[in-house]
């Protein structure tokens, strides 16, 4: 079975429509980041977080006049998953654990009938917080570098400017998306935290497998075809490769959706970043990181003349 | 044929060791299972005829992370403004003002605490000395010195920590220092947190203890032995005979049944029987009133050293304390040395001012040398001038780190501790003694409680959706690459258990993201199949031969795979090295399944295929 006869596509002729495409994308993604923002996780907040379970499902609103009673009423309260389960959260900055204990004994003595138990509790100082946001940041930084010198290392720096500016786009399109969805349904509520940077550091690998596999047909091509024009190249790189790039993506696409499906509530915001990471991520490595090296080409080719 | 041999072997030996690695968490897998099916009474008795090998296979199988298995994650930081106020001496309103200021910097800033006070005490133009060292140190000493003081709370706080996990009886805690000033606890299963943050955050007790006379304890042993065995007690210190006569009977058969004794060890048997406490606890030869036992056999004595017809028989003044580390190893097993000592402490440890591990040049001998204050000293003068050549136990939190010997009357408070085996004895020696008199004071930063039922959903969840995504991926691998994904699926099956396999060797832990990272390395697997195969088509395509059609397309699919997985390796790296506890688990799965996978895809494949040519069967791709 094949779902691709050879392909004869001229995509590097499409490549304007296609930036105009990803900047119309991106804008709109920035401009929801600027305005709308995104959520952060516990982690990289800093404060308490409690997960209780009620043995019936409760009232949110009475969570929430138990908890202000006690002097939390800023505290988040929101449904986690099953009815039962609440989650709480604030951001209170005190070290110890107090604070969870005040919300547990607060609502224990409020709900008499209703037993609780604590599913999950989390304590983050501040500057735990704080360490936690730089370490992220480092580490994405970190590897958009380590995959510029390796791909540049590997091939040509051009290349490697390439593979990292798709990388970028993908990164910002998948914030993005998760900073407008934030809020519209409590599916789609998702935050950054440590388990989402590492969504976003696996998205930069499996994007960058993208585009290595095209910019090492193209190696392989340049080889091959000595008289064949530099734009040709890409495209007969790009359509060879075709196949094995939907093949692999919708495989991983369709194991990633079935994680954020039925994969529970943790690995829910993980899964979705990824499910939308490897669509982008095939898109850039076509139209950005492809189309990159061949207006460098152009451009160096218009120097020489 | 015989070109493959070589990478058959390989393949063979690879799996072989893989399933090595992973039976015991097989074996763990069905241990827990019959314990199941078991109820009250049976279950005890499973438990303890196969508590070494539970206990074994509990060590070597794949760890669950407390995602997966609930439990609590506490990261600890020793707190350096308390622990400098409570170094500082003639402690005055300045000095409060400015600890004050430091308090506040420290919670918002990344500066070292020391060079924060240093700055607070230069801007008011006071000298450190004032508060700290001596009056002719300089500040650049002195703030060295408290650096030191400062690192050393750590190790104290960890010794201290560990020392009462140990004896809390948690299963595979996991206590590492972090950073420079923290200390991250992880305890599997435990969710009892008001416990656990007394285990964390309480103050240390050193105590020193007399050791009871040997001929004290040896009567009371032999009371006990011989009351597990069922004779009549000849000798009893403090019950009443012919009241624990009544029930000796039917406690003593409860026990012998109790005892392990593998079949055709005639002789053990009968020692068991003969002497039941003295087979569970060794008397040590050379020290007269210590017995040695077994890892596996604590809980047991304990159990018996608790009940109260044994309680009766043990004087009132005496108790039995374990040391806290083992005394030697032999027959595979740790052996800890369970000593009797007097229940009153004669000293604590808030006497002590300082002590040092060094080696005592004379002889050169690793020694502790340890100062108390005034009072302390006379104290112990006292104390050692009566008890010359016994011995006293140094016990921190109730368990026995050294017991010197007493050799003279100590005079002044200066003692020094000899007979350590090496310098590492001296050093927890040094950390011991400074942790009852200075406690380190620890605050909790980052606390995770998972409790056992979201684990439970988790991993359910987690496993389901695999699962799902797994048998999916398969199947359209047979229905795009005929023939061709059966063998990749096959290549699968064996990734799948690399990943684990090594998981289990090097003692790694499964994380709930650890399960994700599993599944995208299927799915990274799965793509370098994809692109061998596509390639195996256009070869052929070009009119080539089945097998060389084959062999080029694995040649020149090798590159974009290298390339692409060496790609994702590197993210993972980089992810392992910046993550804490899940993500760790995440990235340490995805860097083995990328080598697990191209070991699949590239090699066992290779050799299916080419034997498949060899024997002129058919091979197609689809």
């Amino acid at each position: 079975m094949r779902f691709f006869k050879k392909t004869n596509i001229n995509f590097l002729d499409k490549r304007r429509f296609f930036y105009f495409v990803s900047l119309i994308v991106i804008s709109t993604g920035l401009i929801s980041l600027i305005f709308k923002g995104i959520g952060y996780g516990i982690d990289f907040l800093g404060g308490t977080e409690l997960i209780i379970q009620f043995d019936n499902p409760p009232s949110i609103g009475e969570i929430r006049n138990a908890l202000s009673a006690k002097g939390f009423a800023k505290a988040e309260i929101k449904v986690y998953g099953d009815p039962r389960n609440v989650l709480i959260r604030t951001t209170e900055l005190e070290t110890g654990t107090e604070v969870g204990d005040r919300i547990k004994s607060a609502l224990s003595e409020h709900f008499k009938e209703n037993k609780i138990s604590v599913l999950e509790e989390q304590k983050i100082g501040p500057k735990i917080g704080a360490e936690l946001r730089r370490d992220a940041f480092y580490a994405v930084i970190f590897s958009l570098i380590a995959m510029l010198i390796y791909i540049g290392f590997r091939f040509k720096f051009i290349y490697g400017v390439g593979a990292v500016v798709a990388l970028f786009h993908d990164v910002i399109v998948t914030l993005g998306v998760i900073s407008l969805l934030d809020g519209i349904s409590p599916f789609f509520d998702f935050e950054i935290d440590q388990n989402m940077i590492a969504a976003f550091l696996t998205l930069v690998g499996l994007s960058v497998n993208d585009s290595v596999v095209i910019f090492d047909r193209i190696r392989e091509n340049l080889k091959i075809y000595k008289a064949m024009q530099f734009k040709d190249i890409i495209n007969k790189s790009i359509n060879d490769t075709l196949s094995r790039t939907v093949i692999t993506s919708g495989t991983i696409f369709v194991v990633l959706l079935i994680i954020m499906l039925f994969g529970g509530e943790i690995t829910r915001g993980f899964a979705f970043a990824l499910t939308f990471g490897i669509i982008t991520g095939t898109y850039s490595s076509i139209f950005i990181a492809s189309a990159i090296v061949y207006e460098w080409s152009l451009k160096k080719n218009k120097n020489k003349t | 044929m015989k070109k493959e041999r070589g990478k058959i072997i390989i393949i063979i030996a690879v799996v072989l060791i893989s399933l090595y690695l992973l039976y015991p968490t097989y074996q763990d897998y069905n241990y827990s299972k019959k314990l199941e099916s078991l109820r009250g009474e049976d279950s005890v008795k499973f438990l303890e005829e196969n508590e070494q090998a539970i206990r074994d296979v509990k060590f070597k199988r794949i760890k669950l992370g407390l995602d997966l298995q609930g439990g609590m994650r506490v990261v600890l930081e020793v707190n350096t403004p308390k622990l400098l106020i409570d170094l500082a001496k003639n402690k005055d309103e300045t000095f409060n003002t400015i600890m004050n200021e430091v308090m506040i910097d420290a919670r918002t800033s990344d500066e070292p605490i020391t060079s924060i006070l240093l700055r607070k005490f230069n801007d008011r133009g006071i000298r450190l000395s004032r508060y700290y060292g001596s009056i002719r140190e300089t500040n650049e000493e002195i703030i060295s010195k408290l650096e030191s003081e400062a690192t050393n709370a750590v190790d104290r706080a960890i010794e201290v920590v560990r020392n009462r996990v140990d004896q809390y009886g948690v299963s595979e805690p996991t206590i590492q220092k972090q950073g420079a000033r923290r200390i991250i606890v992880e305890l599997p299963g435990v969710s009892k947190e008001a416990e656990v943050r007394q285990l964390l955050q309480g103050t240390a007790l050193l105590e020193f203890k007399l050791l009871k006379d040997p001929e004290v304890v040896i009567k009371v042993t032999d009371a006990i032995d011989k009351f597990l065995a069922g004779k009549p007690i000849v000798d009893s210190l403090s019950a009443d005979t012919s009241k624990i006569s009544d029930t000796t009977k039917n406690v003593a058969s409860n026990d012998t049944s109790e005892l392990t004794i593998p079949e055709g060890q005639k002789t053990e048997l009968e020692a068991a029987k003969e002497h039941p406490f003295y087979y569970l606890a060794r008397p040590d030869q050379r020290a007269q009133g210590e017995f040695f036992v077994s890892e596996d056999n604590r809980e047991k004595v304990n159990r018996i050293l608790r009940r109260p017809e044994i309680q009766k028989l043990i004087p009132s003044d005496m108790e039995f304390l374990w040391s806290a580390k083992h005394a030697f190893i032999a027959e595979g097993k740790k052996w800890y040395t369970l000593y009797a000592v007097k229940s009153e402490a004669e000293l604590t440890g808030g006497v002590i001012v300082n002590a040092r591990a060094t080696i005592d040049p004379n002889y050169n001998q690793p020694i502790v040398t340890m100062e108390m204050n005034a009072e302390g000293a006379r104290d112990w003068a006292r104390i050692t001038g009566a008890n010359i050549n016994k011995r006293i136990a140094i016990v921190l939190d109730n368990a026995v780190f050294s017991a010197p010997v007493v050799r003279s009357k100590i005079i002044g408070g200066n003692s020094q501790i000899e007979g350590l085996d090496n310098i590492d004895e001296a050093k927890l020696l040094e950390i011991v003694l400074k942790a009852g008199a200075l406690p380190a004071p620890v605050d909790i930063i980052q606390q995770q409680i998972v409790g056992p039922s979201l684990g439970q959903d988790s991993i359910s969840r987690g496993i389901n959706s695999s699962l799902i995504a797994f048998i999916l991926t398969v199947i359209f691998m047979i229905i795009y690459y005929n023939k061709g994904g059966f063998v990749a699926d096959f290549a699968l099956l064996f990734n799948l258990l690399f990943i684990l396999a090594v998981l289990a060797g090097f003692h790694g832990t499964l994380t709930l993201p650890g399960i994700a990272g599993m599944i995208l390395t299927m799915a990274i697997a799965v793509d370098a199949n994809v692109l061998i195969f596509e390639r195996i088509r256009e070869e052929a395509v070009t009119g080539k031969t089945l097998r060389a059609a084959i062999d080029a397309g694995y040649s020149k699919a090798w590159t974009a795979i290298f390339d692409s997985n060496l790609t994702t390796f590197i993210t993972g790296v980089i992810l392992y090295n910046f993550g804490s506890g899940p993500i760790q688990g995440f990235a340490l799965t995805l860097m083995i399944g990328i080598v697990a996978s191209m070991f699949s895809a590239i090699v066992i494949t290779h050799v299916i295929f080419n034997i498949m040519a060899d024997r002129n069967m058919k091979i197609s791709f689809g």
